[in-house]
């Protein structure tokens, strides 16, 4: 028999999860007479997952520091889970800062919404600490049950359901194949533990040749791509994207995708890392497309919110890149990039959010115009936001692509830093189009002038992130140079 | 005191062009103001100018002191190493001499002509940026400095061509300008590339040291081997040409007469046109070693010198006359330098500066009077009303004409001279053109004047009512050049010319001593030292006769040899050759590039296209996103087998 | 031997023709009971493996829950199964041929099958000599895979939490008996006395 598992290297995530399942009781037992009694219960519970997160955080920097693994290896705590960690709690603390005024306005201010969005963070911390293919996949299971939940939260609007729905099924599909994946390659090694697997393969690269351990991993890299939508598993994106309620549309676009990046990177440098000349190819493939169509689909968007969504599937596609190099540099240069990624999306979804005329999101880019006059500040924000994304110097999105496209050239990929430029500069065609509609169109009704402290608040932070990123890059590049290296 | 000279001028312009941004609001007290202060603002500094060009020229051509001051590095990349310098030795300091004089004058004649124009800080401005461009020309040390400021006068001169921009016939002779001297000036950077290319350097200095050591230098251009000074000088030949309208380039001079009468006489008479002459000269140790370049610049000179004589003589419009004469008097100039008598050009360009100048001025005296007229057939008989101006053009003229004792005579004769002394075919055609052309050049000069001022009035009687002597302050800078225009010839002989010359120049100018047209030339027969006053005279007799005893001679004669008459009215065709073989068939192919080339072909396929195919390929890409949920778990599954299927075919690692 | 070889190749070829059922009879209650026969035999399978139970479990959760509730479901909604297999035939061709190059592939895989030379020194636990594979199952879930396992109860709370939040509904207009509010109505509550004028009326 074995003894206690030590639980020090999992304590965020115990913490957290006991939090969840407290603030439920809470929330549960509550006296909510009346709507007004549920909404201010909804409320109280929404300010202390903010807190929860914020202590989580604190207890991530507890446990940083050198690699441990607990719970029979299946867990791992090291620099590169804690630099995402970090970054995931972030986000989901901000996806709750600015959902708040969202369900009030929508009538759908119901505490679960905190309950849930806590066990999806819950579980990507357990994606991104996974250390096994069963860990793995019950962390992107108990991510994703949460987030379709999510997804459908808006449960009397027809594309919400819709949107959930179709998350579910297709989120079911993959599940499918990554399980197929990982049962392939635990019949080729006998086991799942991506120490054990690592050491074989590196006992013997040449066990690569077998097929079926390569079609293992090329359906677990299908599953892994699902859930980062990354062409051609990506048409879920913009249906679930613009149908779900748009708070939970920005966590979508931040939350899960550097859960799922981090996993990514884990499985394919972890326990594959010495078959990369197998599957390097096939992660080149998907990054090509996905920056492809994520450039060319966005054109043709009227949607905001469906233009957010093809530019996050090509913004998967810049980080793929530093994926498909395989190297040190390029992890370091998806790190360093997903940061900049949560804030550039944030902001931007925070700005989307403030969409509202007569009470109602309108979701038309068109209706940005004139934003510069009704709103000055938040112009200049979104400006700051979508500069970033095009990647224009000095903001931050230049120099997130720039780390990924010289990683990718130190690793001799020239055909793939090429293309990225140019699919950068198709990008900046409709990130720039959306400053321009903003500032040059003729103004139709104006916005609701009214802007949430909460909003106001993440506009304000995440902006100031990105335009200042290039003053103290220091922060972040070496976290991300450790955490890299902790994977090698 | 070198650098103030040079710099004066660019401060004024600079000061005075942040004038021309002052907005009067139609307060005519105001704008009077404002244009006299931007009057003496650039006047001043010419004017301080000049007197420091005196003294500069006193101490580096008198005392022979020449200098090179350093001011601080251009280019230094490589071997290719060029500083801003101001090289002045005696060639420069002539040069100076005639600039800023010649400068300070116009600037003070156009507070008077230019009175009543709206912009008149603007054009002081442009005045003195020119002056500012003709200096660094003059004093450049290297030929990429000279190419400066040979570029600067061109911006300088289109800009004030075309001066009333809202004449479209100004706008249209500005950018004849600008296009003609753009094929001289291809001419000259193409100079500067062999140059460059056979010594390694740019810099005067060095290139001159060089010279002998690259006399038989080869230089392959299109697979043949062609002696490397020859194709360097013909090169840089082509640069002069262009810019001081030698035949075959000469046709923008002419239509440059579009601008303000000052600027013609400034820019078009006295000193950019001369700057092929300078240039030539200043590059005499480069083009000493190169026969067929000089036999070349010989006979270009000498052609130009006869054929825009012959238009002289027919052509109404006053400037027009002064423009072609300025056209053939240049030829005369080129063929001193072809016939290696540098000395004897130079000495031609300065006095020519002077009287040529004047002529232009009086013209616009003239002009002015006559409410702003340009046709001699509308003049006539005005010699009483404006006697002064009168006076001074007849001066101009009898120094143009070369007779004793004004300047031209002293300057055009020992050009001829030296032509007769080189004792080459080419020297020889020179020689006669050049006789001939001094004939001629007497005829129009009187045909001018009698046109002009004599006969029958031909003028509307308001105009005539109106005829006035102009303001003193226009008088003043007349007489003046005037000043020079009799004595400059005389007193220059000696120095320029005559026996001192060679302490005179120095270093400047290089003659190897198997080109002794020079001293050939004092040594001439007392014909050819007589026969160009002769033929001069005889021109003015010959004007007498045709305009004021005979005046039905001209009309008869033009009737019966109609052919050649219109041959030469036309200018020799020559605009109307380039015309149907460059403009046409460069507006053809324009045209084309335009509508085919760049719009269908690269717009098409460039950004239209690419924007084009870029919806194209965004609406496909939306239009595979069905909503269907099968559709989107089919492409999942056809993803993951194409993913499986590559990697199966084309392997991996 | 043979006996199991047999079992094997029945329980095989009936999980598999049945699976083709579920999936082609025109019947949605027919499709269900097609399912519910492939996960007998798949329990089957597990039998011959020696897993009872997983079969077991297979048994009851998949066949008397999943199973009965997707029964429910097929006959409470009245789908119209022919409508949506309208299309069928059209995506037919592209599908036959996307399945055969999945099948190509797969077999390529199988044919050239084979284990990392080291797979059995790191992998295959053994089951343990003397214990049902209910207690050796139980031996290691609350100990090695206490972590999956607590997880995986979170997901169904989650689960659960989901499914509540998407259905439940306060109804209004529903007279429901709170009985604690009967016990605590007061008089003054609901009795209003009220003093009523002479000649007014109520």
């Amino acid at each position: 028999m074995s003894s206690v598992p030590n639980l020090a290297p999992a304590l965020p995530e115990i913490f957290l999860a006991i939090i969840g399942m407290a603030l439920l009781m809470v929330g549960v037992f509550q006296k909510k007479t009346d709507n007004d009694g549920e909404v201010r219960n909804a409320r109280m519970i929404s300010h202390l997952g903010v807190v929860a997160f914020v202590l989580t955080g604190l207890l991530v920097f507890t446990v940083s520091g050198p690699s441990l693994s607990t719970f029979s290896g299946m867990f791992i705590s090291d620099p590169f889970a804690v630099y995402f960690k970090v970054l995931v709690l972030i986000a989901s603390a901000m996806a709750l800062i600015i959902a708040q005024d969202f369900l009030e306005q929508h009538k759908i201010a119901k505490f679960e919404f905190t309950v849930l969005l806590i066990f999806a963070t819950l579980g990507m911390l357990m994606m991104v600490s996974a250390n096994n293919l069963l860990s793995l996949y019950i962390g992107l299971e108990m991510q994703s049950l949460a987030l379709y939940v999510l997804a459908s939260f808006h449960r009397d609007d027809m594309r919400s359901t819709e949107a959930g729905l179709k998350y579910f099924v297709l989120g079911a599909v993959a599940s499918g194949m990554l399980l197929y994946g990982a049962s392939l390659v635990y019949g080729y090694a006998g086991t799942t533990d991506f120490v054990l697997l690592a050491q074989l393969f590196e006992h013997s690269p040449e066990t690569g040749s077998s097929l079926g351990l390569i079609v293992g991993i090329v359906f677990i890299l299908a599953g892994l791509s699902f859930k980062v939508s990354a062409v051609p598993f990506h048409m879920w994106t913009p249906d679930v994207y613009e149908g779900a309620p748009t708070p939970v549309t920005a966590f979508f676009a931040v939350g899960p995708k550097l859960a799922a990046i981090a996993l990514f990177i884990r499985v394919m440098v972890g326990p594959f890392g010495d078959l990369v000349g197998h599957w390097q190819q096939i992660v080149v493939l998907i990054s090509v497309a996905s920056m492809l169509l994520g450039a060319f689909a966005a054109i043709n968007q009227t949607n905001i919110k469906r233009l957010m969504a093809y530019s996050s599937i090509g913004n998967v596609g810049y980080a793929l890149i530093g994926l498909a190099v395989g190297t040190e540099a390029g992890v370091r240069g998806i790190l360093i990039y997903m940061a900049i990624y949560l804030f550039m999306t944030t902001g931007a979804f925070a700005c989307i959010l403030l969409m509202r005329r007569g009470g109602r999101m309108v979701e038309n880019i068109s209706d940005l115009a004139g934003l510069s006059k009704t709103h000055p500040l938040v112009a200049a924000a979104l400006a700051v936001f979508m500069f970033s994304m095009a990647g224009i110097p000095p903001l931050a999105g230049f120099f997130g692509k720039f780390y990924v496209f010289m990683a990718a050239i130190e690793g001799g990929l020239y055909a793939l830093a090429i293309i990225g430029v140019l699919t950068s500069v198709v990008g900046a065609y409709y990130y720039i189009r959306i400053i321009k509609v903003a500032y040059f169109d003729e103004p139709g009704d104006p916005l609701d002038a009214d802007v949430g402290r909460n909003i106001a608040l993440v506009i304000g932070a995440t902006s100031l992130a990105i335009l200042l990123f290039f003053v103290y890059p220091g922060v972040v590049v070496d976290s991300a140079a450790a955490a890299a290296a902790s994977l090698f | 005191m070198i650098p103030a000279l040079v710099f004066l001028p660019l401060l004024g312009a600079i000061i005075v062009g942040m004038l021309t941004f002052v907005d009067c609001n139609n307060d005519k007290a105001k704008k009077a103001r404002i244009d006299k202060i931007a009057h003496w603002l650039t006047s001043g500094p010419l004017l301080v100018s000049a007197v420091l060009a005196v003294l500069i020229f006193n101490d580096v051509a008198l005392n022979g002191n020449a200098r090179t001051v350093e001011l601080f590095t251009w280019i230094d990349s490589g071997t290719l190493d060029i500083s801003w310098a101001l090289r002045v030795d005696s060639l420069t300091a002539v040069m100076m001499i005639v600039v800023t004089v010649v400068s300070a004058m116009v600037h003070v004649y156009s507070a008077g002509y230019m009175h009543n124009d709206p912009c008149v800080p603007r054009f002081m401005a442009y005045l003195s940026l020119f002056t500012f461009f003709m200096l660094m020309l003059v004093t450049a040390d290297n030929l990429v400095q000279m190419f400066f400021g040979w570029e600067g006068v061109g911006l300088a001169s289109y800009l004030l061509i075309g001066f009333w921009y809202k004449k479209p016939s100004a706008n249209a002779a500005a950018i004849k300008a600008f296009v003609v001297n753009r094929v001289g000036d291809f001419g000259f950077v193409l100079g500067i590339f062999t140059v460059y290319v056979m010594f390694d350097s740019i810099s005067f200095e060095t290139i001159f040291n060089a010279a002998p050591l690259h006399a038989e230098t080869t230089i392959k251009v299109f697979g043949g081997e062609f002696h490397a000074m020859t194709v360097a000088c013909l090169l840089l030949f082509v640069g002069a040409m262009g810019k001081s309208a030698q035949l075959g380039l000469h046709t923008w001079l002419p239509d440059a007469m579009e601008g303000p009468t000052p600027v013609s006489a400034l820019i078009h008479a006295a000193t950019m046109v001369t700057a092929g002459v300078f240039m030539v000269a200043r590059l005499s140790p480069l083009f000493e070693y190169s026969e067929t370049a000089l036999m070349v610049v010989t006979i270009v000179g000498g052609s130009t010198a006869i054929f825009a004589a012959t238009i002289g003589c027919t052509q109404n419009d006053i400037k027009r006359v002064i423009a072609y004469s300025t056209c053939s008097q240049l030829g005369y100039m080129f063929f001193a330098l072809g016939v290696s008598a540098y000395s004897a050009g130079i000495f031609h360009l300065m006095t020519h500066g002077f009287f040529k100048a004047l002529l232009f001025l009086g013209a616009g005296s003239v002009i002015h009077a006559m409410s702003d007229e340009q046709d001699m057939r509308k003049m006539g008989g005005i010699w009483r009303l404006i006697p002064v101006t009168y006076a001074l053009m007849l001066i101009g003229s009898l120094a143009l004409a070369g007779i004793w004792p004004f300047a031209g005579f002293y300057s055009k004769d020992i050009v001829l001279e030296a032509a007769w002394g080189a004792h080459s075919i080419a020297g020889g055609y020179a020689f006669w053109m050049g006789i001939a052309a001094a004939f001629l050049t007497a005829f129009y000069s009187w045909r001018l004047l009698i046109m002009t001022f004599h006969g029958t009035p031909r003028a509307d009687e308001r105009v005539m009512a109106h005829i006035h002597e102009s303001p003193k302050i226009m008088l003043v800078p007349l007489m003046v050049l005037a000043a020079g225009a009799m004595f400059a010839g005389y007193m220059g002989y000696e120095n320029f010319v005559g026996g001192n010359a060679e302490a005179f120049w120095g270093d400047s100018i290089l003659v190897l001593p198997i080109h002794n047209a020079l001293e050939a030339a004092h040594g001439a027969p007392f014909w050819v030292k007589y026969l160009p006053l002769a033929v001069g005279l005889a021109g003015i007799g010959m004007a007498y006769v045709f305009y004021m005893w005979k005046p039905q001679l001209p009309g008869w004669l033009a009737g019966q040899i109609r052919p050649v008459y219109q041959f030469v009215y036309n200018k020799w065709y020559f605009d109307e050759l380039y015309d149907w073989l460059f403009v046409k068939p460069a507006f053809y192919i324009g045209r084309n590039l335009w509508k085919t080339g760049d719009g269908a072909i690269i717009d098409g396929v460039g950004p239209d296209g690419i924007a084009a195919a870029t919806i194209n390929i965004a609406r496909r890409v939306a239009g595979m996103q069905t909503g269907y949920l099968y559709h989107y778990a089919f492409a999942m599954l056809g993803g993951v087998i194409i993913l499986i299927s590559s990697y199966m075919l084309f392997g991996g690692g | 031997m043979i006996i199991q070889g047999l079992a094997f190749y029945m329980f095989a070829a009936i999980a598999i023709a049945s699976a083709v059922m579920v999936i082609s009879s025109r019947n949605p209650v027919h499709s269900v009971l097609f399912l519910i026969l492939t996960f007998f035999n798949g329990a089957g399978l597990f039998v011959l493996l020696g897993a009872e139970f997983l079969a077991m479990i297979l048994v009851v959760v998949y066949v008397g829950a999943v199973a009965v509730l997707f029964m429910f479901v097929v006959m409470m909604l009245d789908i119209n199964f022919v409508e949506l297999r309208q299309g069928f035939l059209n995506y037919l061709p592209l599908g036959a041929m996307v399945g055969l190059i999945l099948l190509t592939e797969l077999l390529m895989i199988v044919g050239g099958w084979h284990f990392a030379p080291e797979a059995t020194i790191v992998g295959l636990v053994p089951i343990p000599e003397g214990v049902t594979n209910t207690q050796a199952l139980g031996m290691v879930i609350y100990t090695d895979y206490i972590y999956l396992f607590q997880a995986a109860g979170i997901i169904l709370l989650i689960a659960m939490i989901g499914a509540i939040v998407l259905t439940h509904r306060t109804r209004s207009g529903v007279r429901k008996q709170r009985i604690s509010d009967q016990v605590k109505r007061r008089p003054a509550d609901t009795i209003e006395l009220v003093k009523v004028e002479p000649g007014k009326g109520i």
